[in-house]
């Protein structure tokens, strides 16, 4: 049912398809561009949100090095005055890379945890982002006062069963973090 | 004249069957069934009742209503693949989950291939690597014997994973671990140390592996290329650092490569059917298993060794023909 | 007439089911079924593109020099791969995360070339459309049902609700058991298919 090639015809054929084509993905991507932004920032926020106390302004991204690695940093502040300090720490978990967002305070507490990403065995380290007797521990941590790491290493952090390693890697993002906001303040 | 009888061949008929076979192997391995119970009490004969009953059942069930045939029960394969599966599970493996592992090991592994003599995996081992994937709680939940009667558990890491673990963090070394644990080669070899039911004694499997070899049930070759590789290759990597990588001794003694040597890779069904064939394969489980126990991210990797040298045995034994009598 | 339409519609369900019998769109359909809901979005998502795609291919396919098809019809496909991409960024982007990388993997789904070949360069646009629907949502089937028994046993849960605590058998949530489960779904569903 097509009709015979020759030169002009498919390279006609050809331009006029990815003419179309593109003009129509054009005009998508200016119909979705905003939704998508806005999509993506909603996520970020989410993300952020969830480990930072209410209220308060949050600022862009700003570049800090945490436990060794290249990352990045969030403020959150009323007015002038800093309420909370949302730190990327990536270390390295049983399965891969281990993502947290960890919100600080100023006064160098843990507010709160969340995952953002992982690899970690599902039903054992996977428990990480699942487990809230786990993470719901460094909850309000106060680093002065108890060991941030896990019990087999002498500190307070209650690991999750049979995934001591994912715990350990958990343990040592928030504590990276804690750091990096102390040089933070330091500045 | 005299009368010749006339009969079609085979002339010579010996008293093996699959079901004597099969009996002697659940003969060999009741020294090891033996010291798992009084190490690890009635737990562990409840593994072991709940394993062989739900193998033997569910290939009853399979074959008569499934099937629509005669149950092949008889042949006592089922026994076997349910003592296997038992001694390669934790001592408090849930009833349950023992029992999802005995219907994977025969139903997915034995039955739906065609039964026995059909299937390409180890059946135990695969509903053993099932379980593992499915349960890993309850899977990597190892206890330190209490003997006949112990009541309180003590959970302790077995070996190879006290190592695996302890060797992650900086500045580990093995001979630090070994001491931190205590571990000796005497307590491997006779005792006392966590595991999986078929792990606690060495001696008490090679007296099972040596009465399979006088039955003349199975042929040495196999289990001694797969102990030769892991000594020779873990005293490589053991001399080139020992304080990384763990020393020949300890590799043979600990984890289930003893039972998966003897008992496993032996089996007829899932084994190359030549002497180069059955090297070749003890070679490759040899090699992959000490892979996986140095480099890889489970502890221990002899299940996984056999079942990934299973997958190349048809093609072994394509390679390799047996002898055919009366040919050049 | 319309006994011919309804045939071209229904063989996509269970004669020519591309996952149980014509064995097309692996890849996804082990990758994305972890759940019924992942599996059910997978398969719509197919559906736009294999519907939009049949129609679209059906009307050019006649001014198409045969030498450049190929190109052509991947880069149709390709349009409307990304056109749903930017949609389900902008309105579902929670499903969007799940699905990931296999959204832009369904232009290379052997079922959307194949029945663009087999069937949409050959036929009108109306039983383009109809071949379109139906193997799609035989496709969407397959990879709901799929879905719901990887996640009856791996998750214990039906489209999200969990009916146990804890854990199922979580080798069903990971890519040995969707082998697994697809074996003996296919094993029912040509017997199924052999009784009718």
């Amino acid at each position: 049912m097509a009709a015979k090639s020759n030169l002009i015809n498919m390279a006609v054929c050809l331009t006029a398809v990815c003419l179309v084509c593109s003009a129509l993905l054009g005009g998508m991507y200016a119909l979705t561009a905003e939704p998508i932004a806005k999509a993506n920032a909603e996520i970020l926020k989410a993300s952020i949100g969830s480990v930072l106390p209410e209220g308060g302004e949050l600022s862009d991204a700003m570049p800090i090095e945490v436990g060794g690695q290249p990352s990045e940093y969030y403020v959150s502040k009323a007015g002038d005055e800093v309420k909370a300090y949302a730190v990327k720490s990536t270390t390295v978990g049983f399965g891969g890379p281990l993502t947290l967002m960890v919100g600080v305070t100023p006064d160098g507490t843990v507010y709160n945890t969340s995952v953002l990403s992982h690899t970690e065995t599902p039903g054992l380290g996977a428990k990480c982002s699942t487990d809230e007797r786990f993470f719901s521990q460094f909850k309000g941590f106060d680093p002065a006062g108890k060991i941030l790491s896990v019990k087999k290493d002498g500190g307070d952090v209650d690991a999750i069963t049979a995934s001591t390693i994912t715990s350990r890697a958990y343990t040592l993002a928030v504590k990276n973090a804690v750091e990096a906001v102390k040089n933070i303040k330091g500045e | 004249m005299d009368k010749i009888l006339v009969s079609p061949n085979p002339h010579l008929h010996s008293k093996t069957t699959t079901k004597v076979l099969m009996r002697d192997v659940v003969i060999a391995m009741l020294p090891a069934v033996a010291v798992s119970v009084v190490f690890y009490g009635w737990k562990e004969l409840l593994v072991l009742a709940v394993s062989v009953l739900s193998c033997v059942l569910i290939e009853y069930l399979i074959t008569r209503f499934c099937l629509r045939k005669a149950s092949t029960t008889g042949d006592w394969s089922a026994v076997v693949t349910g003592v296997l599966l038992a001694l390669n599970l934790p001592p408090t493996t849930p009833w349950w989950v023992v029992f999802i592992g005995a219907l994977v090991a025969i139903g997915v592994a034995k039955m739906t291939f065609g039964g026995l003599g059909q299937n390409v995996f180890n059946p135990a081992l695969v509903g053993r690597v099932f379980l593992l994937i499915s349960f890993p709680t309850y899977m990597t939940h190892w206890e330190i014997p209490q003997g006949l009667f112990g009541v309180d558990a003590i959970s302790g890491a077995t070996p190879l994973g006290a190592i695996k673990e302890g060797l992650m963090q900086p500045g580990a070394t093995v001979q630090g671990i070994m001491a931190d644990h205590g571990y000796s080669y005497s307590q491997m070899l006779f005792a006392n140390i966590g595991g999986s039911a078929g792990e606690a004694c060495a001696v008490a499997i090679l007296l099972g592996f040596i009465y399979l070899l006088v039955r003349k049930v199975i042929k040495p070759w196999t289990t001694l290329s797969i102990l030769g590789t892991v000594a020779l290759v873990s005293c490589v990597f053991w001399l080139a650092d020992p304080s990384r990588f763990t020393d020949p001794l300890f590799n043979l003694l600990t984890g289930g490569l003893l039972l998966g040597a003897c008992f496993m890779a032996t089996d007829y069904v899932t084994s190359p059917m030549t002497v180069k064939g059955g090297v070749i394969y003890g070679v490759g489980i040899g090699f992959i298993t000490l892979m996986i126990r140095y480099f890889g991210s489970y502890p221990e990797g002899v299940s996984f060794a056999i079942l990934i040298m299973n997958s190349t045995v048809p093609l072994l034994n394509n390679w390799f023909h047996q002898k055919k009598y009366g040919r050049a | 007439m319309s006994n011919r339409k309804f045939d071209i519609f229904a063989k996509g369900f269970f004669k020519e089911n591309p996952t149980f019998v014509l064995l097309l769109g692996m890849c996804p359909t082990l990758a994305t079924t972890t759940s019924a809901i992942n599996g059910l979005s997978m398969g719509l998502a197919t559906l736009f593109v294999l519907v939009l795609s049949n129609i679209v291919i059906s009307a050019i396919a006649p001014l198409v020099p045969d030498k450049v098809h190929i190109p052509v019809y991947i880069v149709v496909i390709a349009t409307f791969v990304t056109i749903l991409q930017f949609a389900m960024q902008a309105y579902t982007p929670d499903m969007y995360k799940t699905l990931g990388l296999f959204i832009p993997l369904i232009v290379v789904n052997c079922i959307v070339l194949g029945r663009a070949e087999a069937f949409a360069s050959k036929n009108g646009i109306v039983d383009s459309a109809l071949d379109g629907l139906g193997i799609g949502f035989g496709f969407t089937m397959s990879l709901t049902i799929l879905g719901m028994v990887r996640e009856i046993l791996g998750s214990g849960s039906i489209f999200g609700w969990k009916f146990i605590s804890g854990d199922g058998l979580l080798v069903f949530v990971m890519a040995p058991g969707a082998f697994l489960a697809m074996g003996y779904l296919m094993v029912l569903f040509n017997r199924i298919a052999k009784k009718n």
